[in-house]
């Protein structure tokens, strides 16, 4: 029994840009887990980081109290910027999941010349080094084809969820959608979803 | 923040409901089901989500709430509607609690009848903070009863009872959370909402109320009672857990604020939680000292858990001393700092270490990934259209390096940054005049200070009458965006009346700053490059007190303000200009293409101030609304 509930015991953790809605992606799974009968925590951090700073969530399934995720305590690293996936890769247990965007938002520090954006091949080899798993997803193109590119955020938890990692499924991250999403974007990520996890 | 207030709002739940709530909306919920009266704030991160929830939820008759101008009104408003019997909440940020200490300090002498509860919300890690202060202190310098919740639950039943007990022993009490707890996310089952909660009379007893030096000496005794009833109620507080060892131990752990969730999940973790004590404290002021006793008294040796100053392991170490036990009491060391956060990794490392016990489960396969200091970095930012770049542009093209310039708390701090480099100085809020007024009557620099609208509300205004008593010499740039941006666009005196609505009136700044007295006065339109170039420099060209009050909305308030047609900025000419621009505006919404320079066109807000900045460069484009 106790060991059933300790491999139902997953810390997940979120990051992304400012505005691009990684507070969102985080309540969604958090409710989902909430209407799967798991125990939730979520953590996040609100103020300076909303104007185009990095944001970071955490997400503790299955029992656990703390609000917050430590280096080397993600079991799962959703990444919604692939710059902001690899600033986040300490924060990963060796040998956990990657799930990333592979859409670049460049720094005004490389808009500006001052700072280079690293290659998508070289983030790649650095996540190899420490995953166990990963997996990039184009996540505007599938946002897009969804009907809106925020919806990109949605299509990533799809393709978690298509992994099989999540101790649950699509269906109560569907029924998230429909609670916690206003309804004139739920189709969008409802359909997201589904290409996410069908990519 | 929501603009319209809802009957069937989330927090208005049945009994028995469960939610996922944030801690902050948690508090809002527990102070609801205490049956609170009155509401009043100044905003500030991580406290702000408690006030602008409630505000939410306004006009219905459940409550009165306000944004006050600054933390000290706030208090005193709160205090003011205590003494009337009403049960009131002030809720700040830990550095808020600094401004309203004067309050504070005395109303704990004279007891506010009607129940008090101060939210002071730290930040420990400095997330969006200036210092990360332990405002246990203040529960302690002022004699206050303190909880200290640790999950979402905790948040709304800790507000439950800090309000009943505020209202028992007729003594203000803190409510102490972290931005961990502020911030964290959890379900929380509903209690009973009662309708309405009776107000205690006010009963007229100066020799009470008025603490001149007799009556305070009087009420100093009589808060030590206070404090002594509060101790004897922490010692049976449902807040107060132990958990003693299943197996034989004689070592213990003692976890206050949010340490207490911390160390749960290193004992899990860890396989640990059978075989050591456990005290969680919940009640951190004052001390349930025989049940801390008791515990000490059962143990060798006692590790203390908590985030920040030594507060609790100091007193644990006088208490052994008083009883003559023999305890050991450990806590902070080289990796448990007083600065910045716990987590669970390094509780569950000094836990390891304390039990002389490696862990149970294994730990995980190979290294972890260092920190890349080298990758590029990607700083909070002025947004997009935000005015405060526009004055800083052209406040730079017309002082450059000369002055120093004097900044303040709010958005238009991040304007520290490179290329527009416009914060020299920073002490606290409102501090932008008068520190401003201190530099300039020893140094040979001018001075340019800038403060927002809601600060200069906040704190900027006694400055400013200061700087024209004492006859100083500054530039004043007031940065009027209408609102209280930062955190979330919570109103303030200078927003537009017709946002106010009708339980606010508007406050005309150029009128308050004109009857303080300053005559070298000038109103100009944020986004007009023109009027801003010309007003700095007539303005340079004078002294003494002078004040530029430079006016545009917030571009995110104004974004879900307004509908008009949206215009952007496209590159019309390629070539240096072009990238100097992007050099010296430093838009996020300028990107590189290869060589050439772009504007993004979904963060374009078209303030058309690149357009001004370098004419012929740009060209503005109309996109139909949609």
């Amino acid at each position: 029994m106790k060991k059933n509930a300790a491999q139902r015991r997953l810390r997940i953790y979120f990051t992304g840009v400012g505005g691009q809605g990684a507070l969102t992606a985080t309540s969604l799974l958090a409710h989902a887990a909430l209407t799967a009968g798991l125990g939730v925590v979520a953590g996040e951090v609100h103020g300076m980081a909303q104007r185009g700073g990095v944001v970071e969530s955490a997400l503790l399934l299955g029992g656990w109290r703390s609000p917050r995720l430590d280096f080397g305590e993600a079991d799962v690293l959703l990444g919604f910027e692939p710059l902001e996936t690899l600033r986040g890769l300490p924060y990963l247990k060796p040998g956990g999941a990657v799930f990333s965007s592979s859409d670049p938002l460049p720094p005004l520090s490389v808009s500006l010349g001052a700072a280079r954006y690293p290659d998508l091949a070289e983030i790649e080899a650095e996540i190899r080094q420490t995953a166990g798993r990963h997996r990039f997803l184009p996540c505007r193109k599938l946002g897009l084809a969804a009907g809106s590119a925020q919806s990109g955020n949605t299509a990533l938890l799809g393709a978690v969820c298509a992994a099989d990692i999540l101790p649950f499924g699509l269906e109560e991250l569907q029924s998230a959608i429909r609670y916690f999403l206003p309804a004139r974007i739920q189709e969008a990520n409802l359909k997201a979803l589904s290409l996410g996890a069908e990519a | 923040m929501s603009a319209v207030s809802s009957p069937d709002h989330p927090l208005l739940g049945l009994p028995g409901e469960r939610r996922l709530l944030l801690g902050n909306e948690a508090i809002v919920r527990g102070a609801l089901e205490a049956g609170v009266h009155l509401i009043a704030c100044y905003p500030g991160t991580p406290s702000s989500e408690v006030p602008d929830a409630f505000y939410s939820m306004r006009g219905q008759g459940r409550f009165r709430m306000e944004y006050s101008v600054n933390e000290k009104v706030a208090l005193e408003v709160a205090a003011g509607a205590a003494l009337a019997g009403a049960m009131s909440l002030a809720t700040m940020k830990h550095v808020g609690v600094n401004v309203a200490a004067d309050p504070l300090l005395t109303s704990a002498y004279i007891g506010l009848p009607g129940g008090l509860v101060l939210l002071s919300a730290d930040d420990p890690g400095c997330h969006s903070s200036q210092n990360e202060q332990d405002n246990r202190h203040y529960a302690r310098f002022a004699s206050l009863p303190c909880f200290e919740p640790a999950s979402a639950q905790e948040a709304k039943d800790m507000t439950r009872a800090a309000f009943r007990l505020a209202r028992e022993l007729q003594q203000p009490v803190m409510l102490r959370v972290t931005t961990r707890v502020a911030h964290m996310r959890g379900p929380v089952e509903f209690g009973a909402l009662p309708q309405t909660s009776p107000l205690v009379e006010f009963q007229r007893d100066p020799g009470r109320f008025v603490p001149v030096p007799a009556v305070a000496l009087k009420r100093h005794k009589a808060l030590a009672a206070a404090l002594e009833q509060a101790a004897r109620l922490a010692e049976t507080s449902p807040f107060t857990r132990c958990r003693a060892a299943t197996r034989p131990s004689r070592l213990g752990i003692i976890a206050s604020g949010v340490a207490r969730a911390y160390l749960a999940d290193a004992l899990t973790e860890g396989g640990w939680e059978d075989s050591v004590h456990i005290l969680e404290l919940g009640v951190t002021w004052p001390l349930p000292v025989e049940a801390l006793g008791a515990f000490l008294s059962g143990c060798d040796r006692v590790l203390v858990l908590e985030e920040g100053a030594p507060l609790l392991e100091n007193d644990l170490r006088a208490l052994a001393q008083r009883r003559g036990l023999a305890a050991l009491v450990e806590g902070k060391d080289a990796d448990l700092t007083e600065q910045g956060e716990y987590s669970t990794s390094r509780v569950l490392r000094r836990v390891s270490s304390f039990l002389d016990c490696p862990r149970a489960v294994a730990p995980a396969r190979g290294p972890l990934r260092a920190v890349r200091s080298d990758l590029p970095a990607r700083a909070p930012n002025l947004c997009p259209g935000c005015s405060h770049r526009a004055v800083y542009y052209a406040a730079r093209q017309v002082y450059g390096d000369a002055p120093v310039y004097s900044s303040d708390i709010g958005c238009y701090t991040l304007g520290m940054a490179p290329p527009l480099r416009m914060a020299d100085f920073l002490v606290c809020m409102g501090s932008s005049v008068s520190a401003g007024s201190g530099f300039a009557a020893v140094s040979d620099r001018p001075v340019v200070a800038f403060i927002g609208d809601s600060t200069f509300f906040h704190s900027g205004m006694t400055g400013l009458a200061n700087a024209v008593f004492n006859r100083h010499n500054l530039l004043l740039v007031i940065l009027d965006n209408g609102t209280t941006a930062m955190t979330g666009h919570q109103p303030n005196p200078g927003m537009l009346q017709e946002d106010l609505g009708e339980a606010a009136r508007h406050l005309d700044i150029e009128g308050v700053v004109r009857a303080l007295g300053v005559t070298e006065c000038a109103r100009v339109g944020a986004f007009n490059l023109k009027a801003l170039l010309g007003a700095f420099a007539d303005m340079k060209e004078k002294s003494g007190v002078r004040v530029l009050i430079a006016e545009e909305l917030c571009a995110l308030y104004a974004r879900r303000r307004r509908k008009t047609a949206r215009r952007t900025v496209v590159v019309a000419r390629q070539g240096d200009e072009a990238r100097r621009c992007l050099e010296r505006l430093a838009c996020p919404a300028f990107c590189r293409d290869g060589d050439d320079v772009a504007v993004d066109q979904t963060l374009c807000v078209g303030c058309m101030v690149c357009l001004q900045a370098a004419p012929g460069v740009f060209k503005a484009v109309s996109h139909r609304q949609g």
